[in-house]
């Protein structure tokens, strides 16, 4: 008989479980992908994917703010300027490079423009006096080099007496590669020459060569964009560029007046030149009003419409040149 | 026959020979009173020359100058007769270039190299009848000892290079007296080719001239063409030296050929037969293995090559540059287009006289060139070449007319006369030319043409023992003969490369010349080994 009788403290009947292995290894073949249980196999440096969903959250965060900040700047720059790309500015995804680029619609080849590729690269030579530096080919020059890949060099021929340094330099830096001349798709040489108008010469046995700074914008504008459909627009355009190289540039006080006053009346109707799209015209008549200096005279209108061509970025290396 | 006409024929006869006879009595009669007139001539002059001559001691042929005397008397140059000289009175010596009497005075044309002065000897009370004789007497190119004023004239003379005065001779001594004839005349030799077929004169022959070089030489347009050269070879020497380089002088008297066997000439050395040299190549590059870092050399360069051409000569004037670079071989094409270009600039600012000489004689477009040097890829030549309608394959050396042609496509689209190509097929260029890194086809080398013809041929070297020896091997060279050349890149060699241009061919092609042998002083070809 037992002396005292206490109550059980635990229960009477207590199932343990006793493990059967020793150690669990996680199963080094699982594939199971998606899975976010701790125990699943991290194979060969794959980065967890937690923190795989959170980089890319951090990235779209990052390309969403880059929008927004890339739309704020083109919204502050439609505030003063007509922008012809205000929905490209706003929706462009993704694309770091400069809006201007994107200015120049259209599609061009330049197989088609320029030839079939013979294999070398394909150089245009434009023969410009030092004395009349070709300030619209300059812009030209650097739009072309944010699309193509060209290769520029400057050289001074033994006809031209010193040429000042910024002439030599007006190019741009010479380019990394510039060694190996079969790695650009375009040549741009410019030769400072006696010459007593402005020459471009590309395919010597196909075509004679383009004198006139006027027609060798337009040929390089060929090569950014093709010409407006529309022969009214087009039209428009060339008389545009006719009257800045002929009247503002080259002309008397009186026309040069005159052309002011008929550039403000036409930009009291439309945002450029030759409507509402940038255009040749602008570039063209921006570089001669530049040229024939600033004159405090210049119409209101006129004012507005230098500064908005400025915001667009192209006319840099004119404006460089010119100080 | 009858008797009557027996007669009549007799008589007729008779006649003729008669007519005949008053003929011929008419003709000596004629001859008789012709030989009294010469002797009442002779007779005359006589009388003169037996005259007082009161000028004897003011001309004459001196004696041979044996250094007799020193004679502390300055000799003016022709050169520095202007207008401030007027009334002074001057000693000078220059050769004749012309003398021509009228009636009582005597002009002669007095030259010193391209310079030439109009002189004058007058009948009058300081110059006799027969010291104007005797001045008219004297031969052509003869050397001259003259004493005169400095006479201002109001018409300019054009036909010579002094035009503002001429010289009164007050005396004149011959001291040295050219023969009689000459086998060539200073004028025809200066005369272009195409004057000479219009007018219908004498132009000379370039073998008659290269025979009577001495002669030759003498002619305005050789006196501008050799002044040329020597500007260059000067402006060549003084551009290098600015930038650093050494001046060196190589063996031309070498043991293996560099080139190629076949146009070497083989000179005899003692017991055996020694080479000489074709180009300085080898010893260039060694230099460079001897830390010379930049080098160039002017010396003769022999070449056996059986080409009768025009821009071809068996021994020339080679002006040879070599220089180590730091990252790209085209340091040393930078290097060298600039020193062509100081070249050219300094022809073109300091020799335009002796430019516009020949271009009298041999009228050409002036020299035109870009700087920096334009440098076209050997792709885009062939690429202008095909647009032209040349059919050439793309590992292929350019054949002479397809140079010519490019030149003249370069120079359309360029306006330039000096380029460079680049990037040289590997398959036509010397067993030492360094391959191109990224494709095997071709490599890197560079010819630079002047008027569309080779001047230059050059590239970066290999630098490496064992791959020359690969290349070696290549191109089928005996290993034995080139081993001391390969030896030297076995001690530490930095990468360099260099050219050699050709001085009589720089200065034929500058001045648009169209044969060699006008550019050099005595020129070596096949076929003359004289003077």
């Amino acid at each position: 008989m037992p002396m005292y009788q206490v109550k059980p403290v635990c229960g009477s009947h207590m199932e343990t479980e006793l493990p059967t292995c020793m150690y669990r290894l996680p199963n080094v073949h699982a594939q199971q992908g998606g899975s976010s249980t701790s125990e699943h196999a991290l194979q060969n440096g794959e980065v967890d994917p937690a923190v795989k969903a959170l980089e890319a959250r951090q990235d779209e965060i990052m390309r969403k703010l880059y929008e927004l900040k890339a739309a704020v700047e083109g919204l502050a720059k439609t505030v003063t300027t007509p922008d012809a790309d205000l929905d490209l500015t706003v929706s462009s995804s993704l694309s770091s490079q400069s809006p201007t680029s994107t200015t120049f619609k259209g599609v061009t080849d330049l197989d088609t423009l320029m030839g079939k590729d013979l294999g070398a690269l394909r150089d245009i030579v434009i023969n410009a006096n030092p004395a009349h530096p070709p300030l619209t080919l300059l812009v030209l020059h650097s739009v072309l080099c944010q699309r193509y890949r060209v290769l520029s060099t400057v050289h001074v021929h033994s006809s031209a007496a010193s040429v000042p340094p910024q002439l030599l330099s007006c190019l741009g830096p010479r380019h990394a590669d510039s060694y190996a001349r079969q790695m650009f798709q375009l040549g741009f040489t410019l030769i400072w020459k006696d010459v007593p108008k402005l020459q471009m010469k590309f395919s010597v046995q196909n075509m004679c060569p383009v004198e006139g700074e006027a027609n060798v914008a337009r040929f390089l504008f060929k090569l950014l964009s093709p010409y407006p459909s529309d022969p009214a627009v087009a039209t428009l355009v060339d008389s545009w560029v006719d009257m800045a190289f002929f009247q503002l540039a080259e002309g008397s006080a009186k026309e040069r007046a005159a052309v002011l006053r008929a550039l403000n009346s036409a930009l009291g109707r439309s945002p450029w030149l030759a409507g509402p799209e940038f255009s040749l015209a602008d570039i063209a008549c921006y570089c001669c009003v530049l040229q024939s200096g600033p004159a405090s005279s210049t119409p209101t209108n006129v004012q507005r419409w230098i500064k908005s061509c400025e915001n667009l970025g192209h006319f840099s290396p004119a404006k460089l040149f010119l100080k | 026959m009858t008797k009557e006409e027996a007669q009549g024929s007799t008589e007729e006869e008779q006649q003729a020979q008669s007519k005949k006879g008053l003929k011929k009595q008419q003709k000596e009669a004629e001859k008789a009173a012709k030989k009294a007139e010469k002797q009442a001539k002779l007779a005359a002059e006589q009388q003169s020359t037996e005259e007082d001559d009161f000028a004897k001691d003011r001309y004459g042929v001196l004696a041979m100058v044996q250094s007799q005397q020193k004679l502390d008397r300055v000799l003016v140059r022709v050169q520095d007769f202007t207008p401030e000289k007027a009334d002074q009175l001057i000693w000078l010596r220059a050769r004749v270039h012309t003398s021509r009497a009228k009636g009582k005075q005597c002009f002669l044309v007095l030259r010193q190299q391209q310079f030439n002065v109009q002189a004058l000897v007058a009948v009058g009370d300081r110059a006799s009848k027969q010291m104007v004789k005797f001045a008219a007497n004297i031969t052509k190119e003869s050397i001259v000892d003259v004493e005169a004023f400095v006479r201002k004239v109001e018409q300019k003379i054009e036909s010579c290079s002094q035009q503002d005065v001429e010289l009164h001779i007050e005396r004149i001594f011959v001291v040295s007296q050219a023969e009689a004839r000459l086998p060539l005349q200073l004028e025809d030799a200066v005369r272009p080719d195409g004057e000479g077929e219009e007018e219908g004169r004498a132009t000379v022959n370039q073998d008659t001239k290269l025979d009577n070089r001495v002669i030759d030489l003498r002619t305005t347009t050789s006196q501008a063409i050799f002044r040329l050269q020597s500007g260059v070879c000067m402006l060549f020497r003084d551009t290098l030296t600015k930038k650093g380089f050494v001046e060196i002088q190589t063996p031309k008297i070498i043991s293996a050929a560099s080139e190629g066997g076949a146009n070497v000439f083989t000179v005899s050395y003692f017991k055996t037969s020694a080479y000489l040299a074709q180009s300085p190549q080898l010893y260039k590059q060694m230099c460079i293995c001897a830390d010379f870092d930049k080098v160039f050399c002017v010396g003769p360069v022999f070449r056996a090559e059986d080409s009768n051409t025009h821009r071809h000569l068996t021994e020339f004037v080679g002006l040879d540059i070599e220089m180590a670079f730091s990252y790209h071989y085209h340091e040393v094409i930078d290097s060298i287009t600039d020193t062509m270009v100081q070249i050219f600039k300094g022809l073109r600012d300091n020799f335009q006289t002796e430019i516009q000489m020949v271009n009298k004689q041999f009228p050409s477009e002036p020299f035109k060139f870009l700087e920096p040097t334009l440098r076209l890829e050997y792709t885009e030549g062939l690429a202008m070449l095909h647009e032209a309608g040349v059919e050439m394959g793309d590992e292929e050396d350019l054949s002479t007319p397809n140079e010519k042609l490019l030149g003249r496509l370069v120079k359309e689209k360029y306006d330039t006369d000096f380029y460079v190509l680049d990037k040289y097929p590997l398959a036509v260029r010397p067993f030492y030319t360094m391959p191109d890194p990224n494709n095997p086809k071709y490599s890197n080398s560079y010819d630079m043409f002047m008027r569309g013809e080779e001047i230059l041929s050059g590239a970066q070297r290999v630098h490496d023992a064992q791959l020359l020896t690969d290349r070696a091997i290549h191109h089928q060279i005996d290993l034995e003969k080139i081993k001391a050349y390969i030896d030297s890149f076995r001690y530490g060699a930095p990468p360099h490369g260099g050219g050699g241009i050709g001085l009589e061919r720089v200065c034929m092609l500058y001045l648009g010349l169209h044969n060699i042998r006008q550019t050099s002083m005595f020129p070596r070809d096949p076929k003359r080994l004289t003077p």
